[in-house]
């Protein structure tokens, strides 16, 4: 090795001591913004998920506690009444579990529909807004 | 061009107010009105002027949006931004509220009549299409609530002759509706607007649909029937008017007997256009037959052709006025 190599390794190591700290620095930075971010993500996905589950299940429970009411009632207006709880039912049992599901989103739509129409139909106040989901408020 | 929109008579429908809808009972007699001071008129022709008949002011505590008349013409349904909808029935000259129809969460923005009777739907700013049966005791029971926009729902309208709804949105779709199972369900989404889709006009025939739009333009749909393997309706735009009009379209009306269509605009004009008798169906041609730039003093908020007399039009304004007008063409 000559003395121009050496010398030339020495300035380069010199020179671009900015760029590997900087390199360096951002792969350290990555690791730790990834570490917190899942943390975040985490419990971000932990409260929505609690929240959307509390939702779907009060329905679960009204629509349970409906069908129930309803069953021993014979009328022609109780047994559509009856119909549409029992398709709430229905839709909720069918609802997936894993986060994934592509038609996640439509699912809750669907589900929060035939909710409001249920309501319609017994007529009983939307008033449960500790458990539904508005139109007003965030989608998750 | 010797076609030609005449002015025959304007008037105040809501004074200091805005006027937001007007509709043609069935028989084209009488007009109801509704706007910006809650309230719902309706209105008849007296010797050579208009004049109100009745007025049903304590139905609503907001804006009244939108009227339609029941296909027997002896209901009338209001929808409000107090978040309800009514529904009058005719007693000889008078009209009394018979039922309330709550469920949305705010403002309806729009409720229209099935041609059989017997269903209605309303749409609201909730993002929801709900419909409703009326049974033979004047009950109405809500079959159905439909989540398929993502924003507000303008318009609602009702095939002329199939059981299919179709709604407009401020999320710039169309949506296409069919029962299924008891239930209703979205069976088509008509992308293609750039803005706020308005309102919404079938043909006479009933096989395309005309939407107007924020974004100026005025599209032709057309069903091209379902695919195989596919469960949901293929609707295509077969046209788009673009370059007529200076801003939002309003509102758009079909004309049953001339086929004229007729769109209500942002720039106080109203414009007619007809339909080249040549044209092919997949790709239809439109011209404009007559342009009134100053229809209004403001904003025309809708139009609409009468149901029985061709050519007949009443239109009205966010300066509270109500204008009726006679449509002549070559062809009419």
């Amino acid at each position: 090795m000559s003395m121009t190599d050496e010398n030339d390794d020495l300035f380069d190591s010199v020179l671009m001591a900015d760029d590997r700290f900087r390199i360096e620095g951002y792969r350290e930075g990555f690791e730790e913004g990834t570490r917190r971010g899942m943390i975040e993500g985490h419990n971000h996905g932990m409260i929505h998920g609690a929240k959307l589950s509390s939702e779907v299940s009060f329905y679960y429970g009204f629509a349970m506690t409906w069908k129930y009411l309803l069953q021993k009632n014979t009328h022609g207006k109780a047994r559509k009444r009856l119909k549409a709880v029992e398709v709430l039912g229905d839709l909720i049992q069918k609802f997936p579990h894993e986060p994934q599901h592509e038609n996640l989103q439509e699912d809750v739509e669907r589900i929060r529909a035939k909710f409001r129409q249920v309501c319609s139909l017994l007529n009983v106040p939307m008033n449960f807004c500790d458990y539904v989901h508005g139109s007003g408020s965030q989608d998750f | 061009m010797k076609d030609a929109l005449d002015l025959l008579q304007r008037f105040s429908g809501h004074p200091d107010s805005r006027c937001w809808y007007v509709a043609w009972d069935p028989e084209g007699a009488l007009l109801a009105s509704c706007g910006g001071d809650r309230a719902v008129r309706i209105w008849g022709k007296e010797g050579e002027s208009w004049v109100c008949k009745s007025a049903l002011s304590d139905g609503h505590q907001r804006t009244v949006r939108k009227v339609a008349w029941s296909p027997c013409g002896t209901y009338l349904a209001s929808a409000s931004f107090d978040a309800t909808t009514c529904i009058w029935k005719k007693k000889e000259d008078d009209f009394e509220c018979l039922t309330v129809l709550e469920g949305h969460e705010n403002e309806v923005k729009c409720v229209a009549w099935a041609p059989s009777g017997s269903q209605l739907a309303t749409c609201s700013r909730d993002k929801s299409v709900w419909i409703w049966e009326v049974d033979e005791e004047d009950e109405y029971e809500c079959v159905s609530v439909v989540n398929a926009h993502t924003q507000d729902v303008k318009h609602v309208v009702w095939h002329p002759t199939r059981e299919l709804l179709a709604s407009a949105s401020y999320d710039n779709n169309v949506c296409i509706y069919k029962e299924e199972d008891d239930d209703w369900e979205r069976r088509a989404t008509l992308e293609g607007h750039t803005s706020t889709v308005w309102s919404l006009a079938f043909d006479p025939s009933g096989q395309r649909l005309a939407s107007c739009s924020d974004d100026r333009t005025v599209k032709i749909w057309k069903e091209s029937g379902p695919h195989e393997g596919d469960a949901s309706d293929a609707w295509k735009c077969v046209c788009t008017l673009s370059g007529f009009h200076g801003r939002t379209i309003y509102d758009i009306s079909w004309c049953r007997l001339t086929g004229a269509m007729v769109t209500a605009c942002g720039d106080d004009g109203i414009r007619v256009f007809k339909e080249e008798v040549t044209s092919d169906p997949d790709q239809p041609l439109f011209s404009m037959s007559v342009h009134v730039a100053k229809a209004h003093s403001q904003d025309v908020n809708c139009v609409a052709w009468n149901p029985k007399e061709p050519g007949l039009l009443a239109s009205c304004s966010d300066d509270g006025e109500i204008a009726i007008w006679s449509y002549k063409s070559e062809d009419v």
